[in-house]
């Protein structure tokens, strides 16, 4: 019997009993759409955070003492002098050296006061913090050479304190650096460009001033860790080695004692957890799958039982055993293609809509809507092809004295 | 005359666990083309097992069947398949339409296993369906039909691939007088076209329809005798 003919059929036995053959579908479109959705949210959370890292700069690396016996002197943490060295010593192969300094601050104008961040850069700013800058300028290699009290501050801060964004500079404003309130002087203005994600995920609404690194960090404090970053990223292990080399002579330490890791090994082990993680989740999702498959299974089976007498019919009228085989193998796949269908529809439209709704850049790769389908054809196939056979080999003399 | 059906010692045992049953002992019989006969017998007697055999749909039998020089034995699962669908027409007591399928869909059927293309399939089963007097009811479905309608639409479907035989189980068994005695009519004015004709029936009256009646009693025909009419 002709593909097309079979097709007609099954489409027809479908539509007549649409409320059975929905709840069929069920299990396959709750199996794929949760597939399509988890293993799409893992890929773009990959992605998400291989953009993020990328804006970072992927060059970023930082370097610790770890001794053996867990004892630390002087000579196992870092001092300004040593990021000079450092910095002077590998030349072009890093474009930054700094202490990353950070902490939350109180910031003062007036009888207005607001807490908020403040981070301390060194020479070659933009090479660690690339900052839009919307008025005035970015700090610069002086300010960190002289040590000047200039602070660039954050859109926000700008306006809630001065207006807007071009009134605040040249402005005065006291900030507690340390034990004591410093007097800064606003050069500079920028805009946070983080995505919506990276806002969420860094908890939203602090906002950040920059200083020069050389007010916050003193020439005679100890610091536990450095950061620096690589020019070319494609240098990194030679580059990390020589820095690592350097420093062990340069603070007269074994090699071993130093640690070093960078962003680009973060962003690895990230990812490679994320993509477990959704693997993991994706494979939990298609249990579900062949659940769903089961299902069509035993609707497969009560219909071919129901059917019986129509089996009897169709073999006297002159149906052979394949005819019947097909009939009832189409019907299966129909059903399950077009749970696969709905489910997938569903599964990028909850993908889309998350992704509108979280401000993310959803991705849904098509491999995955491909395997989905493909797999849920197959399920139905294979699932229907117990009671397809079953129907197939029926005895046309007995079936059509089935009540 | 042609030989359509010929039956040379055919025996046929159920073996229903604990005890056989003869159910045919060998029975011998011929049925020539365009003859109008009718199987007669009580329940028991044989008739229905025969009729099985005889719609080659079953194939476990001992002796000799040959349907228009075809020997039955000797087919495979799919050939019989072809012959039932290209050499007999049946029609069941219980009329066997597909549910909620329409008239003309279900008389398309065996043309569709015949791999007639759909417009000329068409066509023919309309005009089947207009020589069983159901040019108006077409696209009716089995539950919008009366009995004797119902049968009609068989009657339609059994003719559809221009079959050797038609084969007629009770075809009256589940009409009232009325739609009986037209069904027979039909039967007896495609006999005068041409058509070979058997009809299974243990009424006296349905029988009398027909040129010639063979009895079973007990597996075995007791007798073979022309109708007086």
């Amino acid at each position: 019997m002709l593909l097309f003919e079979n097709l007609k059929l099954a489409f027809g036995s479908i539509r007549a009993n649409k409320m059975r053959s929905f709840l069929t579908m069920l299990g396959m479109i709750i199996g794929i759409s949760s597939v399509i959705a988890i293993v799409s949210l893992g890929d773009t959370m990959r992605t998400l955070m291989a953009n993020e890292y990328k804006n970072i700069g992927l060059g970023l690396s930082y370097m610790y003492f770890m001794t053996p016996d867990d004892v630390y002197t002087d000579s196992t943490t870092f001092t300004v002098d040593d990021a000079k060295n450092i910095k002077e010593a590998m030349g072009d192969s890093i474009s930054y050296v700094g202490f990353q300094y950070s902490s939350r601050t109180d910031m003062k104008v007036g009888r207005k006061s607001k807490t908020l961040y403040v981070s301390g850069l060194a020479e070659n700013p933009t090479a660690m913090q690339n900052l839009k800058i919307i008025e005035g300028r970015m700090l610069n290699d002086k300010d960190f050479q002289n040590k000047r009290n200039h602070v660039v501050l954050q859109k926000e801060t700008a306006e809630e304190f001065f207006g807007d964004a071009k009134n605040a500079i040249g402005k005065n404003i006291k900030m507690k650096l340390g034990e004591d309130l410093e007097d800064l002087l606003v050069v500079g203005v920028y805009e946070n460009t983080d995505s919506a994600f990276m806002k969420l995920m860094s908890g939203g609404s602090m906002e950040t001033a920059y200083v020069p690194e050389s007010i916050v960090v003193g020439d005679d404090s100890f610091n536990w860790s450095v950061y620096f970053v690589v020019a070319d990223t494609t240098q990194m292990q030679q580059t990390q080695a020589r820095v690592k080399a350097y420093t062990a002579r340069m603070k007269n330490i074994p090699q071993d004692y130093i640690q070093m890791s960078s962003a680009a090994e973060e962003m690895k082990s990230v990812d490679s957890m994320l993509g477990a993680m959704s693997s993991v989740v994706g494979a939990i999702a298609a249990i579900s799958l062949l659940v769903g498959g089961i299902g069509i299974m035993n609707i497969m089976l009560v219909s071919v039982t129901e059917r019986t007498r129509e089996i009897g019919i169709r073999k006297a009228l002159g149906a052979r055993t394949s005819d019947i085989l097909t009939q009832f193998l189409i019907e299966a796949a129909m059903i399950s293609a077009a749970g696969g269908a709905i489910g997938t529809f569903l599964g990028v439209s909850a993908v889309a809509i998350g992704g509108m709704a979280f401000g993310l850049d959803a991705v849904v790769k098509p491999e995955v809507i491909l395997v989905a389908v493909a797999f849920s054809a197959m399920v139905g196939v294979g699932f229907g092809l117990y009671p397809a056979r079953k129907a197939a080999k029926a005895d046309p003399v007995i079936a059509l004295r089935y009540e | 005359m042609k030989e359509i059906i010929k039956i040379e010692h055919l025996h046929k045992t159920y073996d229903t666990g604990a005890v056989q049953v003869h159910a045919l002992k060998d029975v011998n019989v011929c049925i020539y083309e365009g003859e109008y006969v009718a199987i007669m017998g009580q329940s028991g007697s044989g008739k229905s097992t025969l009729m099985n055999i005889l719609g080659c749909m079953d194939r476990q039998f001992d002796g000799v069947y040959e349907l228009d020089g075809i020997s039955i034995a000797k087919q495979k699962e799919n050939q019989l398949s072809a012959i039932r669908n290209q050499k007999i027409g049946f029609v069941f007591q219980a009329f066997q339409l597909i549910p909620r399928t329409s008239a003309v869909k279900n008389v398309e059927i065996p043309m569709i296993y015949a791999g007639m293309k759909a417009e000329k399939r068409r066509k023919k089963a309309i005009a089947l369906l207009e020589k069983v007097g159901l040019g108006k009811r077409v696209f009716h479905m089995p539950n919008e039909l009366s009995g004797g309608q119902k049968q009609r639409v068989a009657i339609a479907r059994a003719l559809a691939n221009d079959p050797t035989i038609i084969l007629a189980d009770e075809p009256t068994g589940n009409l009232d007088t009325k739609a009986s005695y037209e069904i027979m009519e039909f039967f007896t004015n495609l006999n005068k076209e041409g058509a070979t004709v058997v009809v299974v029936t243990h009424e006296e009256e349905i029988a009398a329809y027909t040129n010639r009646i063979i009895r079973f009693q007990d597996g075995q025909i007791i007798s073979d005798t022309k109708v007086v009419k």
